[in-house]
């Protein structure tokens, strides 16, 4: 696994989303109080903002997510929270967290970063694939089509941020006394009730990663990874709409997208 | 893709289907992709895309057990299944803020609270491939994991009753083994009763043991030994010993082993985790109150208990010896820090030796040598002190009046005057008698007796002081010494000045590694937030040989600035009754027992005072007393192994694992792997663990998936609350009958059936008054009623109904649940008609949760502690050391770390590292190794070592290195006679440790709980490799020398010690 330093290290550009400069600046402004507002339930808030979202049409939307990383505590709830919720295997994670040490005793420093997919508006990944399997919504979800994935694996090394994984097939479960039943129940993954319990079968044998958790925002729920971060630091929203907390935050001055210079144009972004 | 298992599927996509017309297989999942993706048109979209896990139906709320914190969870069901964990947004735990309790339910399906990584991966403890399903018989030597499965009825026949019962094992042909039967031994309650009080006499010399045994002769073969009535009759040789037990089940286990079969020996773990701590809390928290019993007024009624900082309010807080980002009430502590850093609110300062999450996020992280943080809180007084930087009113209080002027819910007694003896050791407060003011005359329960108060001095005068006066209003001077009325006296506040100043500053920051400046740094910050600064403390500085004065000093520094009960300082948990005590009703547990038992004797554990005993026989003891404390989990198998105070003939550990978790945890197998040490050894486990492995029989138990339980709350969460755990799935475990009615074997069944085998009161006919007492459910759910009816008698603080819709989501949600554990009708038959809609609002929202808005009055917490809080602790003050002989201290003071039980230093120079523990979010001692999405997050844990002791041991990152101690030099597990495993695992080279410091996470390196091959019915089952990996270094953890089969413990507090050993790690191969 790569260490978050040389995922961060292309970072410095701040790129700020593409909004009218007056509100602009009054979001920029809400947001050196954003966790300022404290117990002012931003749980509540998302919940909120993504209700309206969920109003509008899919194109009119803009899905993004934010990771505030003074706030990740390296806890990992995210990591098994998106594996019990997609019901993936051994070898595949959706979100892993990094974790980076730096400095000399006493002056030490610890960095954690959560890496979802960064569901880029010109993902490599798409471009890669031979079979045309992996799409983007128009509401920017990037997701693999399973029935069109072949397990050519062309996606894995054209991701800049080692998202994509390949799913071999494998329970946890195996060689010990009885696979379990969990792991063969179904993941709704967009929107799909479909349960990985036979071989070779869908989503066996597919490349498979982080899909926002479509099939929980369309039921009105938050993604796993947000819903269980126990540090706060996790934030999910549409983009588009200006009142909403997750484009407050896009427009702070601690907003960072990894390796801008791939010209991905993620839409997971952190704040530093 | 299976199309059978699509059907339930939004009718639109079948009619889609049939439009489409596609094969099955994959090939026909390309559009469906498609059009969820909403490239079908928005009008779908609301119908899309049939996700079941947000629907109430669909969920249990119950109560998570990943680890202590208790947060409440939805338990996810789809086919009989938990497929999801999360977070249960009515608890204060998972959410904040939380759902308001009146919400219906329907209104917060859709969202999820948080919780952390080992209960998002809960489900795999249920569901683990190793779990045991039957009970289980030893049919090899102790240790060999050579096992039979036996009927239940026949294994509680045997431990009933007796017998050659391990005649097919080599060695064993004609052991008679006791059953519990034999031990029952003293069966009238009011005898027992009466021979107490005699016994208790005899212990204090107060009457002579032939005087007792002529007055007894017809009882004396109930008695251990009749020349030491005092040990108590022979039930006491039966003990019921747990690990991690919450209320609901701990009444099941306390019922049976006091109330019905009268033994003293019921047990807990507290020590391992945070006894001194505990310990510190019950001192501190001593009232001088009225003994209705004795009928006389002394220090009594401490709570165990501790108080945390308020995290969501606070300014600035000292964190030492504590992870709320790891561990410590790790989900609901971390958002409230987060959030509190994030905007600018919380500053705090991180004291430990390892650079922690939590010190990653810290203003200022002060890697002081462990062992130190008394000294530490000492230096910070000492500053404080001289600077006069501390709250002055608040310590001149000398009574609750004086408090109340204040607004204060909370006062101390350092203005209190306490006498010294003539070599100037303070001892007892000076009574208002002493100065001439006559005792005031009172009544109480037990007759007429005396109240005395104590002394206070106000400018020239010493003038007397009732604690607990609500009109006359006492303050007294913090600084006096001098004679009164001939008595040599000073004030608490001067006996702690004193202490604070018996080293200067750069004295106390050299004891602790860190600088003065730091000292003064932190002195300074602590005393520029008013009350919203908090010292918050835990195992860190509990669990050394000085673990009782660190923490008296930790929450002293405390009580400098007058944090108690106040919003952003110092919190103490709350909990709504689910016994029926406050509101008398509707089932008032405590007076559903007929022919209750009276057990009195000493316990294994001899949490009482050795002088008043008759096995007293001068200093040192043969094993230490420890009369402030309780569940001193790592004297129960040493003492078994040196039958002092008795020996012990049976045993039944429940949800613990000694030999894994307590430090010097192999010392437990020298006598657990002796059927002559302790002849009967029964566990309640859910896998074949690190220490049942050493039993006669282990009955499965339920996981926290498949049962009840209250959990109660923690110091840190500011709201009333009781999170009630509830079956969630059918039980894996087997099915049986106890007399006429299915259960699943479990905790309750086993308790239930030895109850009913024995013919003990208060179980079976009419076993809860006049009712019934034959299911688990006979109890839990009454307790249930209890919690929804509330704390008043006319029923005004009840929940309200739930509503038809809630109704049928609730049974809905248990449509999977077999009989014998969900019955609607046999369950509102229990509780009764009335109160079952309102038992099932409180089991729809997983208990009971105070609103956030009724988190504080005010500045204060509504969860008051609300009473004095001793500066000085008199009670210890007047105790003795049973090893030593030597007098305690009343007041926070300095005691190194690092002694033996005879207070001496450990000579271990040739060791040249210190080893301390730590835990990770995402494991919990002995019980997570399990979980295999745990396992993929972090395979294995390491030795976290600072660069520069590496490279002066030759080490590099990545070597295998073995841990070796001056009380395990061969740095083994030794596990039987022939299997020794050794401690080996990876160094980690990390500069976030103190240098001269080595660190290992807890959980990993099992050898059983599935790690290891067992035998059943002559089938091996193959352990899995993966639950093996890393090391489990606490048999490295340094053996009392004195003692010899034990860990260091402290003396006062019973802390089993983790932090005070020296090792070395040699690179192995």
């Amino acid at each position: 696994m790569k260490t978050r330093r040389e995922f961060l290290k292309a970072v410095p550009e701040v790129v700020l989303a593409a909004a009218g400069l007056t509100v602009l600046a009054k979001a920029a402004a809400k947001a050196a109080g954003v966790g300022g507002a404290e117990a002012s339930d931003t749980m509540g808030r998302m919940v909120a903002d993504l209700k309206r979202a969920m109003a509008k049409p899919a194109d009119q939307r803009r899905w993004a997510m934010g990771i505030d990383l003074r706030k990740c505590i390296g806890c990992e709830a995210c990591t098994v929270a998106c594996r019990s919720e997609n019901k993936t295997g051994p070898g595949v994670s959706y979100r892993p967290v990094l974790v980076e040490n730096t400095g000399t005793f006493p002056e030490v420093k610890r960095t954690l970063t959560p890496k979802p997919c960064m569901h880029c508006e010109k993902p490599a990944c798409l471009a890669a694939c031979p079979e045309g399997a992996i799409k983007r919504t128009p509401d920017g979800i990037v997701y693999v089509n399973y029935a069109a994935c072949k397990g050519v694996r062309a996606c894995i090394p054209a991701c800049p941020y080692e998202v994509p994984n390949f799913d071999d097939g494998g329970y946890f479960t195996d060689n010990t006394p009885a696979v379990q039943a969990y792991e063969k129940a179904a993941a709704y993954e967009m929107g799909v009730k479909l349960a990985r319990n036979k071989d070779g079968k869908a989503p066996m044998g597919r490349t498979r990663k982080c899909t926002y958790c479509f099939h929980r925002l369309q039921s009105g729920t938050l993604p796993a990874c947000t819903t269980t971060c126990i540090g706060h630091a996790t934030f999910f929203g549409d983009l588009n709409d200006t009142d909403s907390l997750i484009f407050e935050l896009s427009v702070s001055s601690r907003m960072r997208r990894l390796k801008e210079s791939e010209g991905t144009r993620p839409t997971t972004f952190y704040l530093v | 893709m299976d199309e059978k298992k699509s059907e339930p599927l939004a009718c639109t996509r079948k009619k889609f289907l049939q439009s489409a017309a596609f094969l099955g297989g994959s090939a026909m999942l390309s559009p469906i992709f498609d059009r969820a993706s909403g490239l079908i048109g928005e009008a779908c979209a609301a119908e899309l895309p049939g996700y079941e896990l947000n629907n109430a139906a669909n969920y249990i709320s119950s109560v998570c057990l990943q680890c202590n914190t208790g947060c409440g969870i939805k338990a996810k069901i789809v086919d009989g299944v938990v497929v999801k964990i999360d977070g249960n947004p009515y608890s204060p735990w998972t959410m904040f803020p939380h759902t308001d309790y009146e919400t219906p339910l329907q209104k917060t399906e859709k969202l999820d609270g948080a919780i952390c990584a080992k209960g998002q991966a809960g489900l795999q403890t249920a569901y683990d491939p190793y779990r045991i399903t039957k009970v289980l018989k030893r049919i090899g030597k102790r240790g060999e994991n050579k096992w039979a499965t036996i009927p239940f009825d026949k294994a509680v026949d045997e431990i009933v009753e007796g017998g050659l019962l391990f005649k097919y094992v080599p060695g064993e042909e004609n052991r008679q083994v006791e059953g519990l039967r034999s031990l029952y031994a003293l069966k009238d309650p009011g005898v027992a009763k009466f021979m107490a009080a005699d016994a208790k006499k005899v212990g204090k010399k107060k009457m002579t043991p032939e005087k007792f045994k002529k007055k007894w002769r017809e009882q004396l073969s109930a008695l251990i030994d009749p020349d030491k009535p005092d040990l108590g009759p022979k039930n006491n040789q039966f003990a019921f010993v747990w690990g991690r037990l919450k209320d609901g089940r701990g009444d099941m286990i306390k019922r049976f082993t006091g109330d019905s079969f009268g033994s003293v020996n019921a047990h807990g773990h507290t020590t391992v985790c945070q006894g001194s701590l505990y310990f510190t809390g019950k001192a501190m928290s001593e009232q001088w109150a009225y003994d209705e019993k004795e009928n006389h007024v002394k220090w009594s009624g401490g709570d165990k208990f501790f108080w945390e900082a308020d995290d969501a309010n606070a300014e600035f807080i000292l964190y030492s010896g504590v992870s709320p980002m790891e561990g410590n009430y790790l989900s609901y502590r971390a958002p409230r820090i987060s959030d509190g850093v994030a905007s600018g609110r919380l500053k705090f300062a991180v004291v430990d030796p390892r650079f922690s999450n939590l010190a990653a996020k810290a203003w200022k992280w002060v890697p002081n040598k462990p062992g130190s943080e008394g000294a530490l809180a000492l230096g910070l007084m000492r500053w404080i002190i001289e600077n006069k930087r501390y709250d002055a009113a608040f310590l001149s209080n000398a009574n609750k009046a004086a408090a109340a002027a204040d607004k204060e819910s909370t006062w101390c007694n350092a203005s209190w005057l306490v006498k010294l003896d003539e070599k100037g050791h303070p001892g007892q407060f000076l009574r208002a008698s002493e100065i001439g003011v006559a005792p005031e005359k009172r009544t109480g329960a037990g007759g007429d007796y005396e109240y005395e108060s104590m002394v206070v001095m106000k400018g020239s005068s010493a003038i007397p002081c009732d604690p607990y006066n609500e009109k006359t209003s006492v303050e007294g001077d913090l600084e006096f010494s001098g004679i009164v009325n001939g008595q040599t006296v000073k004030t608490a506040f001067l006996l702690l000045k004193e202490s604070a100043q018996e080293k200067t500053l750069e004295q106390w920051g050299e004891l602790c590694g860190v600088s003065a400046a730091v000292l003064e740094e932190l002195a300074r910050e602590f005393t520029s937030h008013g009350k919203k600064a908090v010292a918050d403390i835990h195992r860190g500085v509990s669990q050394h040989t000085n673990g009782y004065y660190n923490c008296h000093a930790m929450f002293t520094l405390n009580l400098l600035v007058g944090n108690y009960d106040h919003k952003g300082g110092l919190i103490k948990a709350g909990t709504y009754d689910f016994r029926g005590d406050k509101a008398n009703g509707p089932f008032n547990l405590k007076n559903l027992h007929t022919g209750k038992q009276s057990p009195f004797g000493t316990p294994i554990i001899r949490n009482e005072k050795y002088e008043e005993s008759t096995l007293f026989a001068g200093y040192p003891a043969k094993r230490p007393w420890y009369p402030l404390a309780s569940d001193i989990y790592q004297e129960i198998f040493p003492s078994m192994g040196d039958a002092y105070p008795y020996p012990v003939k049976a045993m039944i550990l429940y949800m613990g694992s000694p030999v894994y978790s307590l430090p010097a945890g192999h010392k437990n197998i020298e006598v657990l792997k002796d059927p002559a040490k302790l002849p009967l050894f029964i566990t309640s486990d859910i896998t074949i663990g690190e220490t049942s492995m050493y039993a006669d029989y282990i009955f499965p138990d339920l996981t926290y998936l498949e049962r009840w339980e209250f959990h109660g709350s923690h110091p840190t969460i500011v709201q009333k609350v009781m999170p009630v755990r509830q079956p969630v799935i059918a039980p894996l475990v087997e099915t049986v009958t106890v007399a006429g009615r299915e259960m699943p074997i479990g905790l309750e069944s086993m308790i239930i059936a030895l109850a009913l085998k024995l013919g003990l009161s208060g179980f079976g006919k009419y076993g809860l008054d006049g009712v019934d007492f034959y299911h688990q459910d006979d109890l839990y759910l009454r307790m249930v009623a209890n919690l929804a009816f509330g704390e008043k008698s006319d029923g005004s603080a009840s929940v309200p109904d739930a509503s038809p819709e809630e109704m049928e989501l609730f049974r809905q949600a248990r449509r999977h649940l077999p009989k014998s554990v969900f019955d609607e009708a046999r369950w509102k038959k229990i509780v009764g008609y009335a109160l079952w809609p309102k038992v099932v609002y409180v089991l729809n929202r997983g208990g009971r949760f105070a609103n956030s808005s009724k988190d504080y009055e005010g500045d204060l917490a509504s969860n008051k502690y609300g009473k004095l809080a001793n500066m000085y602790c008199e009670k210890t003050g007047t105790t003795k050391d049973s090893m030593t002989g030597k007098k305690l201290h009343g007041v926070a003071t300095y005691v190194p770390a690092g002694l033996d039980c005879l207070g001496r230093p450990l000579e271990d120079s040739a060791y040249p590292l210190q080893l301390i523990t730590y835990r990770r979010a995402q494991h919990t001692k002995s019980r997570t190794v399990t979980n295999y999405w745990l396992l993929d997050v972090k395979p294995d844990n390491s030795f976290l070592i600072n660069p520069a002791d590496a490279g002066a041991a030759g080490i590099k990152d990545g070597d295998l290195v073995k841990v070796v101690s001056a009380s395990n030099p061969e740095g083994v597990w030794q596990l039987t006679d022939k299997w020794a495993k050794p401690m080996i695992g990876r160094a980690e080279l990390d500069s976030g440790m103190r240098p001269g410091v080595v660190a290992f996470s807890l959980g990993m390196g099992h050898w059983a709980c599935g790690a290891g091959d067992v035998m059943v019915n002559g089938l091996t089952i193959k352990g899995d490799e993966r639950r093996s990996r890393g090391v489990h270094a606490n048999a490295a953890l340094r053996v009392d020398p004195y003692l010899k089969n034990i860990c260091l413990t402290d003396s006062v507090g019973a802390s089993a010690v983790f932090y005070d050993t020296r090792i070395r790690l040699e690179k192995a191969g």
